[in-house]
């Protein structure tokens, strides 16, 4: 008995004590940063002077501010561009690859290149291709058509940074379809053969369910990215022209170098608030299958 | 499923098309560094660079440090990697394999912190390492410190793990804990090792994303000699506009690292990569 207890009480120490890096590092470097990101975005705070509260002020502020509501809509089509088309490249080139063995694993390892590099690594690559005279352009002379300053007009420079963001997600997207597909069992597809289906049914009806987790999971992860676009943007347009290419995030930073720091914290808190919601009912998505 | 050969030809040329947009841009990276300033945008493109020059490999590491920028994402990336794997495992283990009070309430606690975007904590984290480095100037910002510390852990890490170490049997850690190993002893002897695949995992997650962040690196250094790889590429490729020969050796040499480990690791890096996404539903 005594001795029974006295195990249980070793176990409990033994796992506080393992657990206690990880708790001493998240209060430190997350919970506490994020209550004091909290409190500054209720004050007027430019990092010198003590900050001076004042509501809700800075939030009325940041949503009503046409740079930030520019950097909104930017950032909105950025994830609905990027998530419209990306995933589905993939689960096309996986369900391609899931036939096609003899190549397979040449074009998975092609694929999957630009998701092992940065994305200041893709953005450079990118603003050489994308230059005036660059090879984009080039190509197009070989078809005679018109050049274009894809990232220096407006009208052309968001969805060309989107594209990047595609490029860059699509082996990712296509690997992990690919690995959801090889995970559907055979049988399913054979009952389905002898039931009399064609390849639209057994496409919407085995392979869809099968893979769905996946494709949560798969949007999941592309949807909070696509949030917090910056690094791109940083490198290949700064937020130009004309804000056509500002983000949630770049707005956030801009604020920053300008000391706006309550304002900031404003946008990150709005971001935070977006994320926690889409998070939510992507969570009920992934439940509500059966 | 087996389709006509005409089927599969398109479909071939298809993917073959496809990984060519894949490849070409690196390539044409490649192609670019080894070309004299005045023929970057010659027309036609060459993708044989003629004349070829090493000289932009010389600037990136002579007039730009990339070696000194390189070292520090070692640096960086390395101890990060290292700290993730010990201490996520460690807790991972605790999560799931020992019983003590509040064990479950507080792992739900810190899933909850997965939903909040770095971007929150961002520039408190910033002040904090401002007022390190004045009471403790090898700390905080602009030190390796202040690069390392706010990922030394994570709790994606430890949510993997845990789902990894649940399959261990029971019984085998009962038996060395009668044998009278510490719980310490049992997780040096007995789950370490056998975590290794789930440790691997976890190690590759860490290792991208440490290798390739670039936010917080851009934040809390601001003296070129603590820049890492990605962070010295950027300022670059913003600066300099006209050499892109010397932008695209920075380029190479940023990329390159990881994609020869990812191509000598290929298989542990895509199983590893798509074992969270497949297995979760499956």
């Amino acid at each position: 008995m005594i001795a029974s207890i006295a195990r249980r009480f070793r176990g409990a120490s033994a796992g506080y004590l393992l657990i206690a890096p990880v708790l001493v590092a998240t209060v430190v470097f997350l919970v506490i940063p994020m209550v004091v990101s909290g409190y500054w975005s209720l004050t007027h705070y430019n990092g010198i002077k003590p900050p001076q509260f004042v509501g809700l002020q800075n939030y009325l502020d940041v949503l009503s501010n046409p740079r930030f509501q520019r950097a909104f809509q930017n950032t909105i089509f950025f994830v609905v561009m990027g998530m419209g088309i990306g995933p589905l490249l993939g689960l096309g080139s996986a369900i391609l690859l899931n036939d096609n063995l003899r190549l397979r694993a040449l074009f998975r390892t092609s694929f999957f290149l630009p998701t092992m590099t940065s994305l200041i690594v893709v953005a450079t690559i990118w603003k050489l291709m994308y230059a005036d005279n660059g090879i984009i352009n080039a190509v197009a002379a070989f078809f005679s058509l018109p050049g274009h300053p894809w990232l220096t007009d407006p009208t052309t420079a968001l969805p060309a940074v989107v594209v990047t963001a595609i490029w860059q997600g699509f082996g990712f997207e296509t690997v992990v379809f690919l690995a959801a597909l090889q995970a559907v069992p055979k049988e399913y597809y054979e009952a389905a053969t002898m039931d009399g289906a064609g390849p639209w049914a057994k496409f919407r009806w085995v392979t869809l369910p099968g893979i769905r987790p996946t494709i949560v999971f798969v949007y999941v992860i592309g949807i909070i990215g696509s949030f917090q676009t910056f690094d791109q943007v940083f490198v290949m347009t700064n937020g130009g022209p004309i804000q056509a290419t500002r983000t949630i995030v770049f707005d956030l930073v801009d604020r920053f170098n300008k000391l706006d720091i309550g304002g900031a914290s404003a946008v990150a808190y709005i971001l935070l608030v977006f994320l926690a919601v889409l998070s939510y009912v992507q969570l009920r998505l992934g439940e509500s299958r059966d | 499923m087996r389709s006509r050969p005409r089927n599969r030809i398109a479909k071939s040329g298809f993917l073959l098309a496809a990984s060519l947009l894949m490849v070409v841009p690196f390539l044409w990276a490649l192609s670019t560094s080894f070309k004299l300033p005045g023929d970057v945008f010659a027309y036609p493109p060459r993708f044989l660079p003629d004349p070829f020059t090493t000289g932009n490999y010389l600037n990136v590491t002579t007039l730009i440090p990339f070696p000194r920028y390189f070292i520090n994402s070692t640096i960086v990336t390395g101890t990060i990697v290292i700290l993730n794997v010990i201490f996520g495992t460690a807790a991972a283990y605790a999560f799931a394999k020992l019983r003590f009070p509040g064990r479950d309430a507080i792992f739900f606690l810190l899933l909850l912190t997965l939903m909040v975007p770095f971007q929150v904590n961002l520039i408190p984290l910033y002040k904090m390492m401002v007022e390190l480095h004045k009471a403790i100037p090898p700390l905080g910002a602009d030190t390796y410190f202040g690069l390392i510390a706010p990922s030394a852990v994570s709790v994606f890490g430890i949510f993997l793990m845990r789902g990894f170490l649940r399959s261990i049997p029971d019984e085998i850690l009962e038996s060395a804990r009668i044998d009278g190993a510490s719980e310490l002893r049992v997780l040096r002897s007995i789950v370490f090792p056998l975590a290794v695949p789930g440790m691997a995992t976890l190690a590759i997650f860490t290792f991208l994303g440490a290798w390739n962040d670039f936010l917080w690196p851009l934040v809390v250094t601001n003296s070129d000699t603590m820049r890492t790889l990605p962070l010295g590429l950027a300022l670059l490729a913003r600066r300099n506009t006209s050499d892109w020969g010397t932008t695209m050796a920075g380029t190479i040499v940023t990329a390159a690292p990881m994609i020869i480990v990812f191509l000598l690791m290929q298989r542990r890096f895509i199983e590893g990569l798509t074992a969270g996404a497949v297995k979760d539903g499956g």
